[in-house]
């Protein structure tokens, strides 16, 4: 049998069960190094501070493994309440039809119609500064993708024999939606809960460097954006330690998320 | 089924409904207030307003009324083309943005362009390919591509060509207080600034407009009417560019349209990184500062404008294949 995860896939999950294992680990060890003052301000990497300290004094790899914590969090958190919200809303408008289903579908209409980045930034301003609250937000945002997939799946499904018998039973929409609907829908939506995540932690990171993130959650884009706001990063040589590891984490973190992404839907898309 | 054009218009409609309200609702529901950031100036001027002066200029914007009556105000407003005052910036916010709104269009649609160009000429080279090496590299790189987020590719080439080998300008739009020698050394100026913006918005779209053009010559490949343009003895240009390419355009086509709102949201943070003086850099200024009015007026803006693509994006693919407006 051929694997279900292709090379690119195996690297990338790796690489997340990696950045998820050291941030629980750090998380747990109670280590504080991420927001105090260990050492003299930017200093270049070395033994005791192996990605260098930034103008505080602060030691960067820590701070690092922190905010990979916290990007998965986000991402985690997000794909959780859109992906369930989302696909919740899609089984519904798709079993109840009619009115319902217009309603959702306008709502679709309106998130899909408007520029996603400045309706984020608007409403991060409005929420205020909390990581929790930017996961309601890109939730908020995020549901759309997951429920139109579990919508026109479920609507398919509608109108297959065992969902009639079911339903002539009378079967409601809770043993409908999760005894016959979701088993079939899990595989697909799963590859488009894999696009929230990215989306989510690219969203925070970019959110986060407008100044619009948890100042005291040392996210990878809260570290961007302190880089970025001292003044001399663009004539020394700071930028190498401060600036490069947490835009290579972001980067490689974007493109796992599309591997795997690629993954699930060549292996469930083949499959429906 | 597809969608009749009155359903289009009717959600058309509905979405600048919802648009007005949330425009009008969020910046109200914000935290903080536009005369507690005016009261207090960084620097070593402290200015404190009394509370009689902020209850003057709180009835001076309107901002004591009832919401109702500031929601009508507002609505109304914007038919005539007024869309408020920034009380930061003490100028009318239609005016704030028509001025930067040319930085901001200028790198949009250049990126867009040199994306869409780009993406379809390598998407017909990888499709076209009788080298499979040569596809799967192009295929590799285009995903890759359409994957790194604009925002961390303009970080990337921020640091890698202005500030470690001094290429490209660190920031900006124009270089401030040179005296241009002439309308060529203006322009030059302005494409030097502007090319690390441009680009840092048009890899990841190139990579999408790849991965669109590519499948889509795919299929038209495959078909049967390409056997024939070749049986006919047509040179191999041809059959690529006037048989395969032009029917495997309207999907990029309207993608090229879908597109704007992508970029524009791109382009807020990427103008950010540059500091480049367009409306995304004056939508980071007007959250920092609490500009209620400015804040909303960008918002608006840039929400019509997609909407408007959008709108477009349907004509142009009614317009292309005219098998869905026969229907």
């Amino acid at each position: 049998m051929k694997s279900f995860w292709s090379i690119g896939g195996k690297a990338a999950l790796s690489y997340i069960l990696l950045l998820a294992l050291v941030s629980a680990v750090y998380g747990l060890s109670g280590c504080e190094a991420h927001r105090n003052p260990a050492s003299l301000s930017l200093e270049a990497p070395s033994w005791a501070h192996p990605l260098g300290t930034d103008d505080l004094g602060m030691d960067l790899l820590a701070q690092l493994v922190h905010g990979a914590g916290v990007s998965l969090l986000v991402g985690a958190g997000t794909a959780l309440l859109a992906g369930l919200g989302g696909t919740l809303l899609g089984m519904a408008a798709a079993y109840f039809g009619g009115k319902p289903d217009l309603v959702f579908l306008a709502l679709c209409d309106f998130f899909m119609g408007l520029p996603q980045l400045p309706l984020m930034i608007v409403a991060g301003a409005f929420f205020g500064p909390d990581t929790g609250r930017i996961v309601l937000i890109l939730s908020l945002l995020a549901w759309v993708g997951p429920a139109r997939i579990a919508r026109s799946r479920s609507r398919v499904l509608m109108k297959e024999p065992f969902v009639l018998a079911s339903r002539s039973y009378g079967g409601g929409f809770a043993h409908i939606a999760f005894r016959h609907f979701l088993p079939h829908l899990a595989p697909l939506v799963s590859a488009a809960v894999m696009r929230v995540v990215g989306m989510a932690v690219i969203a925070e990171a970019g959110l986060s460097y407008l100044g619009l993130g948890d100042p005291l959650s040392k996210s990878w884009g809260i570290i961007l954006n302190r880089a970025m706001a001292f003044p001399g990063i663009y004539f020394t040589p700071f930028w190498i330690w401060w600036i490069l590891p947490p835009l290579a984490a972001l980067i490689l973190f974007s493109l796992a998320i599309g591997a795997l992404g690629r993954d699930l839907e060549r292996k469930f898309n083949g499959k429906l | 089924m597809k969608p009749s054009g009155i359903h289009r218009v009717l959600t058309g409609l509905f979405v600048l409904a919802g648009l007005f309200a949330v425009n009008f609702a969020l910046p109200r529901l914000m935290p903080g207030d536009p005369f507690l950031s005016l009261s207090v100036e960084d620097g070593n001027v402290n200015v404190a307003f009394t509370d009689e002066q902020i209850s003057h200029y709180r009835s001076y914007y309107g901002l004591d009324r009832p919401l109702g009556e500031q929601a009508l105000t507002y609505i109304a407003g914007l038919f005539r083309g007024n869309l408020g005052f920034s009380i930061y910036y003490n100028q009318k916010v239609l005016d704030l943005i028509l001025a930067r709104l040319p930085w901001t269009l200028g790198i949009v649609i250049s990126s867009l362009l040199f994306s869409v160009v780009l993406g379809t000429l390598g998407g017909l080279l990888a499709a076209s390919a009788r080298n499979k090496l040569l596809d799967s590299a192009l295929f590799t790189l285009g995903t890759v591509l359409s994957e790194i987020p604009p925002f961390l590719l303009a970080l990337m080439l921020l640091f890698t060509f202005s500030a470690a080998l001094g290429w490209f300008p660190l920031s900006g739009g124009l270089t401030p207080f040179r005296q241009h020698a002439g309308l060529a050394a203006l322009t030059a100026d302005i494409l030097h600034h502007a090319v690390l913006p441009v680009l840092s918005l048009a890899l990841s779209r190139a990579g999408e407009f790849f991965l669109l053009s590519r499948a889509s010559m795919r299929t038209v490949l495959s078909r049967q009417y390409m056997l024939t343009a070749r049986a006919k003895g047509l040179k191999r240009r041809r059959v690529l560019f006037r048989h395969a390419l032009k029917n495997a355009l309207p999907p990029v086509a309207v993608r090229f349209f879908m597109s704007l709102g992508h970029v524009l949201g791109g382009a807020v943070l990427v103008e950010s990184i540059y500091a480049y003086p367009g409306v995304g850099k004056l939508m980071r200024e007007a959250v920092g500062v609490r500009d209620y009015t400015l804040l909303q007026g960008i918002f608006l803006v840039v929400s019509l404008l997609v909407l408007a693509m959008n709108a477009l994006s349907d004509i142009v693919h009614r317009a292309l294949d005219p098998r869905l407006s026969a229907s």
